[in-house]
């Protein structure tokens, strides 16, 4: 292999969200129906005036501004000859035996249950809407859907609460809905000066179309390959948070907590919401704040989990060690490298007000990535299953503690056990379901080239 | 949990065809070996040759495994392991109706693989629940 550095993407054609995270504080993510190619062109061509690209815009933030997600039956709606040529979880979309073996929603996430009733495969396009301000964001809000309409395409209310569509809580922002600081960390998108680079944070294993991927994001030729080129495939996911459980479970549970290492009542809730996540609800990681929360490192990136091998600071199941393993030895070939997505999430729906715990609220889940099955899937099935490395042994068959689905034993363990020093591990028998999901589809965020390539003159 | 994949393909009826399907039928252990080792996900895998209607001739190779966990995401490992993507490409160099377009990259190995496989995650009977990993901690293999 050459060492010849391939050359990076020109950010002009890739879709912003993909490349840099947004900081605008409001957003409405719209979901579509098309009726037929000419008005699905017609409506992506009034958004295009709209559409952001990755292009750095210095001092000169838009104060709206939108990206455009297309579903397989979405792009097959422009593209009826790609049939077939996108990867098979794509096609039959996240709902299939063959994703629901690694997403596991079962339940009330069951599938069958999912937007609010609506068609599950009707989904062709997701409008991803941004502004500045809160009327930033409503007059272009307004603006796609007066292209809709004019265009004959079809808007899903996803919710059954509010306006039905899936607006950001705006107060919320970085925090989600069990307290917890969020979006803390995302890959470094770096790209890779040797090619032979395997390190799973690099960029051309999120867009399509580049080399040296372990992920191999496809498709990578063909017609197919050429439509997808630069783009980056999008598992939305809407996950209602039952704020009401986690609070039960940390009053339910603290007591232990007590009895095992002291403190106050709120004092053991706090320190088992820790636990659970790996990470106090400041952001601060067990692994450098491992007795309280410190605002020194509530934002912090730079550590790891090899150094705790008993798990004295970091459970194993702990949801951020799961998700992000680090530098956690994982199983050689089939769990190596350590897949990692772009998290460009954000909370729905007021907070409750306890003792009220009504509502509809929850995370609007946006997870980038170039390999839906090698990387969100994979994700997933670790964290509904912890087999994906040796500290899990021997029975390699606990769950994250926060976001797993409950898939009842023997095909997992839902108990969840918390190590202390000098004393027996604290362990709770039996985890409950703290997420429901809402909905799922998958997307591919296309180049803005393909964008207007569809879009006709 | 363990999950089935029956990959059912059809092949081509001319002598080179067949004789390339016999050699991979003779070969399979030997050639899948090293890397199904290396997955520590398969239980199980064999590869069958189905005979004509007449008795004459193969009508398909059908190639036969228990694994764990989910499929998709673990065919990137079996797509990365060039012995393995080998074995693959070679089934489907011989189909009868061979993939179009051709497999070059993941997508298209994963396209093949699913089009042809016959069953779907709930449709294995099992005995015991744990996984390779599990039974090979709990029975280490001697040195």
């Amino acid at each position: 292999m050459t060492n010849t550095p391939m050359p990076p993407p020109d950010p002009r054609n890739v879709q912003g969200m993909i490349l840099r995270g947004y900081t605008h504080p409001y957003s409405c993510h719209m979901l579509f129906t098309f009726a037929g190619r000419p008005g699905a062109a017609g409506f992506i061509r009034a958004l295009l005036p709209y559409l952001q690209s990755a292009q750095d815009w210095g001092d000169n933030k838009p104060a709206r501004m939108l990206n455009i997600s297309l579903t397989y039956n979405g792009i097959l709606t422009f593209e009826p000859a790609l049939a077939g040529q996108f990867p098979t979880e794509f096609q039959q979309g996240p709902w299939s035996q063959g994703s629901q073996a690694s997403l596991g929603d079962t339940g009330p996430s069951d599938p069958s249950l999912w937007w609010n009733g609506y068609a599950k495969d009707a989904i062709h396009g997701i409008v991803h809407v941004y502004g500045n301000t809160a009327d930033a964001l409503d007059s272009l809000v307004a603006i796609v859907s007066q292209a809709a309409q004019a265009n004959g395409v079809s808007e899903f209310l996803p919710l059954k609460s509010g306006n039905g569509r899936l607006e950001e809580y705006a107060p919320l922002r970085d925090f989600i809905h069990f307290g917890y600081h969020d979006g803390i960390d995302n890959p470094a998108l770096g790209w890779p000066a040797n090619p032979a680079s395997t390190d799973p944070s690099d960029a051309n294993n999120f867009l399509i179309g580049y080399p040296g991927s372990a992920f191999s994001p496809g498709p990578e030729t063909g017609a197919a390959g050429k439509f997808a080129k630069d783009g980056c495939y999008n598992a939305f996911r809407i996950l209602y948070q039952d704020v009401k459980a986690f609070d039960q479970f940390l009053t339910d549970n603290a007591p232990k907590v007590v009895a095992a290492i002291g403190g106050s009542q709120d004092q053991a809730m706090e320190w088992l919401a820790a636990k659970l996540v790996g990470r106090w609800r400041n952001g601060s990681p067990l692994i450098l704040s491992p007795d309280a929360p410190d605002p020194k490192t509530s934002d912090a990136t730079k550590f790891g989990y090899s150094g705790d091998t008993a798990a004295l600071k970091c459970p194993f199941a702990a949801h951020s060690r799961v998700a992000n393993p680090r530098d956690e030895p994982t199983f050689p070939g089939t769990d190596t490298p350590v897949p990692r997505l772009l998290r460009r999430g954000m909370p729905y729906g007021a907070p409750p007000a306890p003792p009220d715990y009504d509502g509809e609220r929850g995370l609007i889940g946006l997870f980038l990535c170039g390999a839906l099955a090698g990387q969100f899937e994979q994700l997933y099935s670790w964290i509904n299953v912890n087999n994906f490395s040796d500290v899990f042994s021997p029975n390699l068959d606990t769950q994250d503690a926060l976001i797993a689905n409950r898939i009842p034993p023997p095909a997992s363990d839902p108990s969840f056990t918390i190590p202390i020093p000098n004393g027996n591990p604290i362990k709770i028998p039996s985890l409950p379901q703290f997420i429901v999901t809402r909905g799922t589809a998958y997307g591919l965020l296309p180049s803005m080239a393909t964008l207007r390539s569809i879009a006709g003159p | 949990m363990a999950n089935p994949l029956t990959l059912y393909v059809p092949i081509k009826q001319d002598p080179i065809t067949q004789a390339e399907a016999k050699l991979a039928y003779a070969n399979f252990v030997s050639s899948v070996q090293h890397g199904l080792d290396g997955s520590h996900i398969v239980h199980y895998a064999r590869l069958a040759l189905i005979p004509n209607p007449g008795g004459t001739g193969i009508l398909a190779i059908c190639l036969i495994t228990t694994f764990d966990g989910p499929m998709n995401p673990y065919l990137k490992f079996f797509w990365n392991n060039g012995a393995l993507q080998k074995v693959f490409s070679g089934l489907a160099a011989i189909a009868l109706n061979p993939p179009n377009p051709p497999v070059t990259d993941l997508t298209g190995f994963e396209n093949f693989i699913n089009n042809n496989n016959l069953n779907n995650p709930n449709d294995l009977y099992n005995t015991y629940p744990q996984t390779v990993r599990q039974i090979q901690g709990a029975f280490p293999h001697p040195a």
